[in-house]
């Protein structure tokens, strides 16, 4: 049990020995995670408040935050890999929280070939990486942001806004022309089918945000500027009256499709709430792997999961933030509870152990690798002993 | 809302085995949880899984009844769906059950729910109870809005009975005695001279098996 005792790799760190206790990262920080301590004056990180949205090492001018995910130097890494292999001179950096699937974006800019950048807040990229992609060869950058009052970091979009402002006077003055960065805001949302609806209610019940009136007689009205775009009345309406934009239920089964025709067995999919799981860019999976992004795990639709079996994926593990870190209020406990009664059908027919549900933070690193192997393994297990009786 | 509970799904692949094309048709009427569209389409897959383990490959035809029980709109909204069909597999309840089956008398309908009671939903806490009987003899206005026939385990039209213990029925000590639910509400209305209004044995015909329109 000595194991358990060895330290828990974090996502980020502060570097004493470079800090200057300019406060700018306390002063940023949305949780409250980073403090300036009045009597030492060191500052201190507290892991745990963290939600890891990297805006202070994006705005640290002594480079003393060290971060695991999208680092300055893996962000450009990526570029110069990407510019390669997408052959196009545009950028288009999307938050994951209000990026729709490609097609949207091709909607939203009017750009079709594009290098895609998809970070969780846009607010994390620092100035020298948009700088380094001009300098790279690229001629226009799109950044798609959420909307100010959306952003799940509460600061990044906000940031985002000023940091743009401000690149963009400095790269004019420089002589790259006016405006190379363009900004968009946007918000997912949900869509009603009123010809589907039969007035149960669900919706208004299981909205986080109040964004659902129930008006007599009977009718629903959706307030879209209340609307955080979580899925959860979508995944609860007994009538599929609902989409979330972008993240139709067509879509995902589409890409469910797709995915399972490419794995090898024993094939697992992967759910994964953008916010509990930062994957590395250029995420590579074994080949018996694949994973869809949802904005939420709300977004998990039971309809998806058992497509998915039906599909034949052996096992399907979903990765939810826990309550406490949930992006979207108790959207993550509503998607827990939906899957528990699935699970509780699938026992029926002896499926209940190829269905997983974890919860994931993106502070620790390594917790969604280690729920992976253990579910993998399980999985394994299940398809040998099916494949011997 | 009538409170169904899905059946055991063991029994509805027994049920549907030894045909191959099934309809499959939801209610979005009064059944709760809401049995419509959805819960027809995770029916038909966990059935058609199910099916995979027992070596049957079914072919389901999924939609949904605004109201089974009513024979104009099941049959409405039904019949062009009909064709190639070899069974029906209904989410509604019994009566539901029993109108596709009036309405199709030449193939059989399977129920795929247990119905349970005419009942009402506390939806934070999930919990579905029963709330009337249909005794087609209503007595809420004297008691308070709050019903002795069915909710008395005892069924009492004149209580509380000498098994009331601190609120709770002798019989079941998890669930409240009806008639102490029913004088505290009294009492907070003031009207706990309806308590002394005597109410005689129900009179089991009033409840009646056929209603005109």
């Amino acid at each position: 049990m000595s194991e358990q005792v060895t330290e828990e790799m974090v996502a980020l760190k502060l570097n004493e020995d470079y800090c200057s206790s300019c406060s700018i990262c306390s002063s940023l920080c949305p949780f409250e995670a980073i403090k300036r301590d009045t009597e030492t004056g060191k500052t201190l990180l507290e892991i745990d408040k963290c939600q890891v949205c990297g805006i202070c090492y994006s705005a640290c001018p002594a480079k003393a935050i060290d971060i695991i995910y999208y680092d300055i130097d893996s962000l450009i890494g990526y570029l110069e890999r990407a510019k390669q292999e997408y052959e196009c001179d545009t950028l288009v950096i999307m938050c994951k929280g209000s990026a729709p699937d490609f097609t949207g974006i091709e909607r939203l800019f009017g750009v079709a070939k594009f290098i895609p950048l998809s970070v969780p807040c846009v607010g994390r990229i620092p100035e020298e990486v948009f700088l380094k992609a001009i300098v790279m060869g690229i001629k226009e950058v799109y950044v798609l942001a959420c909307d100010e009052d959306y952003c799940r970091f509460e600061k990044g979009s906000p940031i985002t806004g000023r940091r743009i402002l401000a690149l963009n006077l400095l790269l004019e003055q420089l002589g790259y022309g006016k405006e190379v960065i363009t900004l968009k805001r946007n918000s997912l949302k949900v869509k009603a089918d009123r010809d589907l609806c039969i007035s149960c209610g669900n919706c208004a019940f299981y909205c986080p945000y109040d964004a659902v009136k129930l008006e007599s007689p009977g009718a629903v009205s959706f307030d879209l500027a209340f609307c955080k775009g979580c899925g959860l009345c979508v995944a609860m309406c007994p009538a599929m009256a609902l989409e979330l934009e972008n993240w139709e239920r067509e879509c995902i089964s589409a890409l469910l499709s797709q995915l399972a025709s490419e794995m090898q067995p024993p094939k697992i999919l992967v759910f994964r709430c953008q916010w509990a799981v930062f994957p590395p860019l250029g995420e590579e999976f074994a080949p018996n792997i694949r994973a869809i992004d949802l904005p939420c795990a709300a977004r998990v639709d039971t309809f998806h999961i058992l497509e998915a079996f039906q599909k034949g994926i052996d096992g399907v593990l979903i990765a939810a933030c826990s309550e406490e870190d949930c992006k979207q209020e108790k959207a993550s406990r509503g998607a827990q509870h939906s899957v528990a009664r699935l699970k509780e059908r699938l026992k029926q027919i002896g499926f209940e152990d190829r269905l997983h549900f974890c919860t994931i933070t993106p502070r620790y690193p390594e917790q969604f690798d280690k729920e992976l192997e253990q579910f993998n393994k399980r999985i394994e297990t299940i398809c040998l002993k099916g494949s011997r009786e | 809302m009538i409170v169904t509970t899905q059946k055991p799904l063991d029994e509805v692949l027994d049920f549907i085995s030894p045909y191959s094309n099934i309809l499959i048709a939801g209610c979005d009427g009064c059944t709760q949880p809401p049995r419509g569209l959805r819960e027809a389409k995770t029916l038909s897959q966990l059935l058609e899984l199910g099916g995979k383990l027992r070596n049957k490959n079914f072919v389901f035809k999924v939609t949904t009844v605004v109201k089974q029980c009513d024979s104009f709109l099941a049959a409405s909204m039904l019949k062009p769906q009909m064709d190639d069909i070899a069974a029906v597999l209904s989410l509604a309840c019994g009566a539901g059950v029993q109108t596709i089956a009036e309405l199709f008398p030449e193939l059989p309908v399977f129920p795929a729910q247990n119905t349970h009671f005419i009942g009402a939903e506390e939806r934070e806490g999930g919990i579905l109870e029963e709330r009337c009987v249909g005794c087609g003899d209503c007595l809420l206005a004297q008691t308070g809005g709050t019903c002795p026939v069915t909710r008395c385990t005892k069924g009492l039209l004149n209580g509380a009975c000498g098994g009331s213990k601190n609120g709770k029925c002798e019989l079941d000590p998890e669930k409240d005695c009806t008639w102490i639910l029913i004088y505290e509400r009294l009492k907070e209305q003031g009207k706990l001279e309806f308590l002394k209004e005597f109410h005689p044995p129900r009179d089991y015909q009033l409840r009646g098996w056929r209603v005109m329109t």
